[in-house]
């Protein structure tokens, strides 16, 4: 079940409280008390989980095709009826904390919330889906029910089945559960507009490491806009893969990519120790970014500028054709792949259905399969504008002592 | 050899090749990739003293570079079959996997013969792959999860015990591993004897035997050294904090020494941890530690049960005020799962639980190969995934107590606390 609710739907003082939601919809309901939904899924052999990005929240369950009827259950009363008790919110609180505190003892995740802070200034994309500390540790219950009601409802509800099943039945399954259910969610869309960047903007951390790192973030595209496909490719051509199309048995980036420009760039001459790039596909323009981690007695000054070079080259120069051929098979391959089992189906179905359709996968596919390396080479000349771009640095203080 | 089978939770073992075990796995159906993995005796458990890292380093580079195929070659090898290859060091053995296209599966299995053959290891992948090396021991050094790990297995296990370490080596032991250092234990270690090669491809045994003859006809036939295994240290108990300031959350680790996997008490053993931490949200930590006390995020269990051995470990992460509430429930539970039968309804749940995620791994081949995989490491029956449901049936809850006396315990575990405990 996919809400398209996600942290773009707070505002600073619930900054989280998607994520939050999130973790109460498992604590309990007048139908399910705490506990019986995750007993409900598992004790059929199922199992279940959820997760929650800056434009969506979804909850997936993976059960075996007889007890189809279990999760139907479970998303039909937690849509509307999750009791989100004061008792609980406050338990949840510090779980809650725990799971930020585990991503601060990586300086990625400080690095990557640092960019976004200071990449957007009005758009809710400057903060983490995690939320920050104060407002984890201020949010109310009363807030956190308030935000539910709010936007949990059919108008933002996708629901999507995959796997060996009776599709009359089912359909008939889902009208019967889901169409009394109040028509409720309020508009999602959020009118706050990021003004395009006017300089450079940079920022730099320290803490405890050993190494130095970096990323630098362009603003990007949303999803759906006519750029994207020129944006993925450039995405293949720097970092090896993208996240949307990358070959492999999971979903995510898999690994290293020795062909790619920022391996032979940065990691090869020994610069880095290991650099790539990522665009993630959003709902409104985002950011396009580039992470390196410093080689031993390489200075982040050094790096920064040999990336900069780099991207002044693929401005310059443009895609190879070879590159451009090399990245259409990559995606072709990645594609025939891409829906085996019903998981990863479900997952990608949800995934393009809830920032448009399901079509939305195929449309993006073939435009990859049509664009030009001049189209590519003028999207990397807007992209890599040096006014557009955000760098965050990070000096490592030392192991610490380990006493 | 077994039957020709397209149950992928049966695998058969098919007649040796000079002492490489070859094992087929059908694909789970309507799958379209394919898996291959190479496991061979090259853990890190096989480092010599002064070398550590050789394994690791050497698993590495076996994957960055080989026969023709340079590192920018060998990618683009890769990307243009849309295939991928992976690596995994262990204490014990290093495995190859390839995966791709189905209809390929031929092809793949050949380019895996050529990766684990021929490696290059050209002077600039070695100095490349000894740096990242070096940065992830630096890296792992600084946090408080891994710190904690790796001190709980220098409390359990003797300093020449292959599970004593990470395998990563220090600075000084990666600076001595030369390129022909690195060559002469991929000699030794990669070899056909005491090594398993497992094919999951939509294909009958006979073809899978004459694919590996061929795709591995230059793997040496050596049989290398056996692993020495020395008892774990006494279980004295204790606790260790590790103060690492400036960090968020606090790791905290409980361990000790377990059995191996092919122990007769294994299946008590399992469903033991899978009672105090191992089961996904319906274990005792999962249900105390964070939904009840909410003290974490993550609390959890493992029972790493290996070929030689093994070793169990309970785990949170929490912050650095709530560490010491969370110690004594870790604790607490584990008394209880030592002393205390299960309730027969809590161990019904567990048990199906476990059951019913069999059939989930067989969504995609790449699920399913890793089924067969470690079946054929143990060296198990083939029918070992499709009798396991009815063999963890058979334990009763008394001897879910006696397995965790056993497997988890029996008494003196080690404590170690990681991150900014000063602040708590």
């Amino acid at each position: 079940m996919w809400y398209r609710v996600g942290s773009r739907n707070e505002h600073p003082g619930i900054t989280g409280a998607s994520h939050w939601v999130e973790h109460m919809l498992f604590e309990g309901s007048p139908r399910y008390a705490k506990g019986e939904i995750d007993r409900a899924v598992v004790s059929v052999g199922g199992e279940l989980n959820a997760f929650t990005d800056v434009d969506f929240t979804a909850y997936y369950s993976t059960v075996p095709r007889e007890h189809l009827d279990v999760p139907l259950d479970i998303e039909s009363d937690r849509m509307t009826r999750a009791l989100i008790t004061d008792e609980e919110v406050a338990r949840e609180r510090t779980v809650i904390f725990s799971e930020r505190e585990g991503n601060e003892n990586w300086p990625e995740f400080r690095v990557e919330e640092e960019l976004y802070q200071l990449s957007f200034r009005e758009h809710p994309y400057r903060w983490d889906p995690l939320g920050r500390r104060k407002d984890i540790e201020q949010m109310s219950a009363e807030q956190l029910r308030t935000y539910y009601r709010r936007f949990y409802g059919t108008r933002n509800a996708l629901l999507v089945v995959a796997g060996g099943f009776d599709p009359d039945r089912i359909t008939q399954e889902v009208r019967r559960r889901f169409g009394p259910l109040p028509a409720g969610g309020e508009d999602v869309t959020v009118h706050e507009v990021e003004p395009p960047p006017k300089g450079e903007r940079r920022g730099e951390l320290s803490g405890p490491g050993t190494t130095p790192y970096l990323q630098v973030g362009f603003r990007a595209p949303a999803l759906a806009e006519p750029e994207t496909p020129a944006t993925i490719v450039l995405d293949a051509i720097l970092g090896g893969e993208t996240r949307l199309f990358s070959t492999g048995s999971g979903w995510g980036r898999s690994g290293e990519h020795p062909s790619s420009r920022l391996y032979r760039g940065l990691v090869d001459p020994g610069l880095a120790v290991r650099a790539t790039s990522e665009w993630r596909p959003r709902s409104y323009p985002g950011l396009f970014t580039i992470q390196a981690q410093a080689a031993a007695g390489i200075s982040l000054d050094r790096l920064e500028v040999a990336i900069h070079r780099l991207l002044e080259r693929l401005v310059r120069e443009g895609p190879r054709p070879a590159e451009m051929e090399e990245t259409r098979t990559k995606v072709r391959r990645a594609v025939a792949l891409a829906y085996e089992g019903a998981s990863r189906t479900g997952f990608r179905l949800g995934y393009f259905s809830v920032f448009r359709s399901p079509r939305l996968e195929d449309e993006v596919f073939r435009s990859i399969l049509r664009v030009s390396a001049k189209q590519v080479r003028e999207r990397a000349r807007e992209l890599f504008q040096p006014e557009r771009r955000t760098v965050v640095r990070y000096r490592p203080t030392g192991v610490g002592n380990g006493s | 050899m077994g039957a020709e089978s397209n149950d992928p939770l049966r695998i058969q073992y098919l007649p040796s090749l000079d002492g490489l075990t070859v094992v087929r796995q059908a694909p789970p159906p309507g799958a379209g990739s394919f898996s291959a993995t190479y496991v061979g005796p090259a853990g890190w458990g096989f480092d010599e003293p002064g070398a550590e890292g050789t394994a690791r380093l050497t698993c590495q580079l076996v994957t960055i570079a080989a026969g023709p195929y340079d590192r920018v070659e060998l990618a683009r090898r890769l990307d243009r079959a849309g295939a991928t290859l992976n690596r995994q060091c262990a204490p014990e053995s290093s495995e190859i996997t390839i995966w791709g296209p189905a209809d390929e599966w031929e092809r793949l299995l050949d380019l895996l013969g050529v990766v684990v053959q021929r490696p290059r290891f050209d002077p600039e992948d070695v100095r490349h792959a000894r740096r990242q090396m070096v940065e992830r021991q630096l890296r792992e050094s600084t946090q408080p999860a891994h710190r904690a790990e790796r001190e709980l297995l220098r409390r359990i296990f003797p300093a020449d015990h292959p599970y004593h370490g990470t395998g990563l080596g220090t600075g000084r032991s990666l600076a001595r591993l030369s390129r022909d250092r690195l060559a002469r234990f991929h000699q030794d270690h990669y070899t056909k004897g005491s090594g398993l090669l497992v094919v999951t491809a939509p294909a009958k045994g006979e073809a899978v035997r004459r694919a590996a003859r061929r795709a591995f006809r230059d793997l040496a036939r050596t049989e290398p050294r056996k692993l020495r295994i020395r008892a774990p240290r006494p279980a004295t108990g204790g606790r260790r904090l590790i103060d690492l300031p400036g960090r968020s959350q606090v790791e905290v680790r409980l361990g000790g020494p377990s059995i191996p996997r092919v122990d007769p008490r294994f299946p008590a053993a399992f469903l033991a941890n899978e009672v105090l931490g191992g089961r996904p949200l319906l274990s005792r930590l999962f249900q105390r530690v964070r939904e009840h006390g909410g003290l974490a995020y993550h609390a959890s269990s493992d029972l790493e049960a290996m070929r030689y051995g093994g070793y169990w470990v309970a785990q949170a992460g929490t912050g650095a005020d709530r560490w010491k509430k969370v110690v004594p429930m870790i604790e607490a539970e584990l008394r209880r799962v030592r002393e205390s039968s299960v309730p027969p309804r809590e161990l019904d749940l567990v048990r199906e639980s476990a059951i019913g995620e069999i059939p989930l791994s067989l969504e995609t081949t790449a699920e399913a190969h890793e089924l067969a995989v470690d079946a054929a490491y143990h060296g198990l029956p083939e029918d070992h995934w499709r009798s396991w449901p009815s063999a963890l049936r058979a334990v009763r809850p008394s001897e879910v107590r006696e397995a965790a006396r056993t497997a988890l315990g029996p008494t003196g575990s080690i404590t170690v606390i990681a991150g900014p405990v000063g602040q708590g």
